[in-house]
């Protein structure tokens, strides 16, 4: 069991300190970003001067992390698909359009993926593990399989999210880049992990990625009987849109996509309303399915106690 | 000369996103890098572009911007000499 | 556990494979050049002469993909070549990256900018993840597909998560490295970071003024005992040691002792259960900025203390191939360990004044080479360590 001491959510949704994300999940609202705390409380001027959102959003859920929990992180694992988009293209701009011999060189600096890693450690002043994912629609799952390994290997205390920043551009680009149709957002969800219990109620049981997904709901089956878990105990199903049977799977289950928009990592904040219901309901299991590129699925399983 | 360090600063405040800094904040004389503004090394390239941009002054070697961009003096002081515009 | 190599392959300026790599490296030929293309023209770097065309054709590459993604499979194909695919071995591929398909999207953001001919459907190759979909499709790899991306440290990392998902039984085998063409994106990039030479790069020489970018890929085969015992291959080499710290100084810069180079070193040595003097050479990151080689010799200096083994940086000869140096450069060391060699520190003619560490300048042969150390540092002070080591 991979236990969760603390989440951190920026979202389109009012979750960041909010104990219970599923109970106030709205509808979401196109019309806002995000829902974003006062950035100037977590992160110093002189460093929020540079920061896009992407990295404003990670270094703050991180450092909420850390504050919860009290205690050092021993590796920092991060999940991106599309990475620090906002200055990808601002770099672009600047070196396509300018004749100059000398670039101004942020843009460039902070478009690499592993920035919002990079400014974890730098503002928790961490010299621990640290990591980044990128793979499309599961660059959460492969995070969180990295985060397990890290446990498994010893680490006591481990920060494992992702983020994805969407930009005006995207608009004109995304049916090339991924197929679902809901409006862009951005995102930022970071879990402190541990393979110790503490006061924790809920915990990671198991995550799995398939890369050749054929028969969703027959991946979703075996999956659990890996887990020694028959589908009724599930108490809850968080799906990115996926068709399932309804007669087979008559679990309550919602359309997480309705509350996140589109990014790639949403399964990262379907997660975080995964462990608030456990938390906060009497129900053991909840499973996030996350088939948002076809042919790629991840199964995230949470169980209570 | 003071002119050239008001529009200086403005130049400053915005090439290196100081949003919270007006002009008056910064001292002619201040430090710009560690204790004073807290700029680094980042900042220095970024003032390289800024001369570049404004001043047609190019600095081919960053290491050669330490003396330079002590303070708005220094900065001032050395555009004064070499202002290509 | 041990985790057994059983497959490698490079593509950079120095050639493709094995025999054309040693070839370059024995007569110290540097593919460094003055670019070939529009956008490399104004500058020394490690170009790779083949098109995406002639790779596609030479190589007989089934799947399209941006350069990255070619250049991947070129590299990983020759890695993967003759192992065998069965249901019985699950199988990943695990592969660094930072520009991903960057090569065909700054064309397309180039149109959309001058308003002609924008086709937005070029940037499906856009995300890294993509890249390393594109390279599994080719290897025939589907059980577990996985990106990483941390700058200049990417392959080495993706070495160390593939070591690590086979000890924990996730995989049995896995294929890992990394891949980065040359694009103008990363080409401005450091020219916005004023950390090129105009010239040939000099690691290690005091009067060094920066690094030469190149571009290419390089990927390892690693198999537990389990795969091996139905593959019956024969490993070539071990990876025995990795490790990843953070720096945590500078966004780019590495802070002037190397901390974060040491603690990954360190960590390496004690998961590989070596000392420091069971390191026979040291292949550097030394990719001969001011900082990156003062810092790097500063940790060197603090692991190695007294007894500073042979060490030398090869990007004079391949150019700085970013999140490919660590699996081009994990080749290297597999060929040094089965040859017996060490490899020349190009272009070097002066101690850097506070370190005084003389690298490597022969290429030698004959010598006994059991344990190779081999260093990626990246952006964000990602460092990475990984060690590899003779089958015994």
């Amino acid at each position: 069991m991979y236990y969760i001491h603390t989440i951190s959510s920026i979202s389109n949704q009012d979750s960041f300190r909010n104990e219970n994300v599923y109970a106030s999940l709205r509808e979401f609202d196109a019309e806002n970003d995000v829902v974003a705390p006062d950035y100037k409380e977590f992160i110093p001027r002189n460093s929020l001067r540079r920061l896009s959102p992407i990295l404003r959003m990670g270094l703050t859920c991180a450092m909420e992390c850390k504050n919860v929990i009290g205690k050092d992180f021993d590796s920092i694992v991060v999940g991106t698909a599309l990475g620090c988009l906002k200055d990808t293209e601002k770099f672009l701009n600047t070196f396509i359009t300018s004749t100059s011999d000398f670039l101004s060189p942020t843009a460039f600096i902070q478009s690499t993926h592993n920035t919002i890693g990079g400014q974890i450690s730098l503002g928790l002043n961490n010299h621990a593990y640290n990591m980044t994912h990128t793979q499309n629609n599961l660059s959460f799952e492969v995070s969180l399989i990295d985060a397990i390994l890290c446990i498994n290997d010893g680490k006591k205390n481990v920060l494992v999210g992702a983020a994805e920043e969407k930009i005006d551009f995207l608009e004109l680009v995304q049916p090339n880049l991924i197929s679902a149709d809901y409006p862009l957002a951005s995102g930022a969800s970071f879990f402190a992990i541990s393979g110790e219990q503490q006061n924790s109620k809920v915990a990671i049981q198991a995550v799995d990625t398939n890369f050749r997904s054929k028969n969703v709901e027959k991946e979703i089956l075996a999956f659990l009987t890996k887990e020694k878990i028959d589908l009724k105990e599930i108490d809850l199903l968080l799906t990115s849109g996926t068709e399932l049977n309804s007669t087979t799977f008559s679990n309550k289950n919602i359309n997480y996509m309705n509350f996140t928009g589109l990014h790639f990592s949403t399964s990262a904040f379907a997660t975080h309303i995964a462990h608030d219901f456990l938390n906060n309901n009497d129900a053991k299991f909840a499973l996030v399915v996350n088939d948002l590129c076809k042919g790629n699925l991840g199964l995230t399983l949470l169980k209570k106690g | 000369m003071s002119d050239l360090k008001q529009t200086l600063k403005e130049q400053i405040i915005e090439q290196l996103n100081l949003e919270d800094l007006t002009p008056a904040d910064i001292q002619d004389d201040a430090p710009l890098f560690g204790e004073g503004l807290g700029l680094d090394s980042i900042d220095a390239l970024e003032f390289i572009v800024l001369l570049e941009q404004n001043y047609g002054i190019k600095i081919a070697d960053p290491s050669e911007g330490k003396d330079i961009f002590q303070s708005v003096n220094s900065l001032a002081e050395y555009i004064e000499k070499n202002n290509k515009t | 556990m041990k985790i057994y190599i059983t497959g490698y392959g490079l593509i950079s300026a120095i050639g493709v494979g094995e025999k054309e790599t040693l070839d370059a490296l024995k007569n110290e030929r540097s593919g460094i050049a003055t670019g070939k293309k529009e956008e490399t023209k104004a500058y020394k770097v490690g170009e790779i002469a083949l098109s995406n065309e002639e790779l596609k054709t030479k190589y007989k590459l089934r799947t399209d993909g941006s350069r990255t993604a070619l250049l991947g499979m070129v590299a990983a194909k020759q890695a993967f070549e003759g192992h065998l695919i069965s249901d019985e071995i699950k199988t990943g591929l695990i592969s660094g990256t930072s520009v991903g398909g960057m090569d065909i999207s700054e064309q397309e953001y180039r149109n959309y900018l001058n308003n002609e001919n924008h086709n937005p459907e070029n940037y499906k190759h856009h995300s890294s993840g993509v890249s390393s979909d594109q390279i599994a499709e080719e290897l025939g790899i589907n059980d577990f597909i996985n990106t990483i991306s941390t700058a200049c440290s990417s392959a080495a990392n993706a070495l160390m998560m593939g070591a690590r998902m086979i000890r924990s039984g996730m995989l049995d085998r896995v294929v890992v490295g990394g891949t980065d063409s040359l694009t103008s994106f990363t080409i401005s990039g450091f020219k916005s970071l004023m950390i090129f030479d105009a010239d040939w790069c000099k690691p290690f020489d005091n009067s060094r003024k920066g690094l030469n970018l190149g571009e290419g890929a390089g990927y390892i085969v690693l198999e537990s005992e389990k795969s091996l015992a139905i593959t019956k291959k024969q490993p070539v080499a071990q990876l025995t040691g990795w490790s990843n710290a953070s720096d945590a100084f500078h966004q780019t810069a590495s802070s002037p002792d190397g901390q974060g180079a040491q603690l990954s070193m360190l960590e390496a040595l004690k998961v590989a259960g070596l000392k420091p003097t069971d390191i026979d050479y040291i292949n550097a990151h030394g990719t001969a900025t001011p900082n990156n080689d003062l810092s790097e010799s500063q940790a060197i200096k603090s692991v190695f203390k007294e007894v500073i083994p042979p060490f030398s940086s090869t990007k004079a000869f391949t150019g700085h191939t970013l999140a490919a140096s660590g699996g081009i450069e994990a080749v290297f060391a597999i060929l040094a360990i089965n040859n017996g060699l060490l490899y020349p520190n190009l272009n070097f003619s002066e101690v850097i004044e506070e370190t005084q560490l003389t690298p490597q300048l022969s290429f030698e042969e004959g010598k006994t080479v059991k344990h190779v150390l081999s260093n990626s540092f990246g952006f964000g002070g990602n460092n990475s360590t990984v060690i590899l080591s003779r089958v015994d």
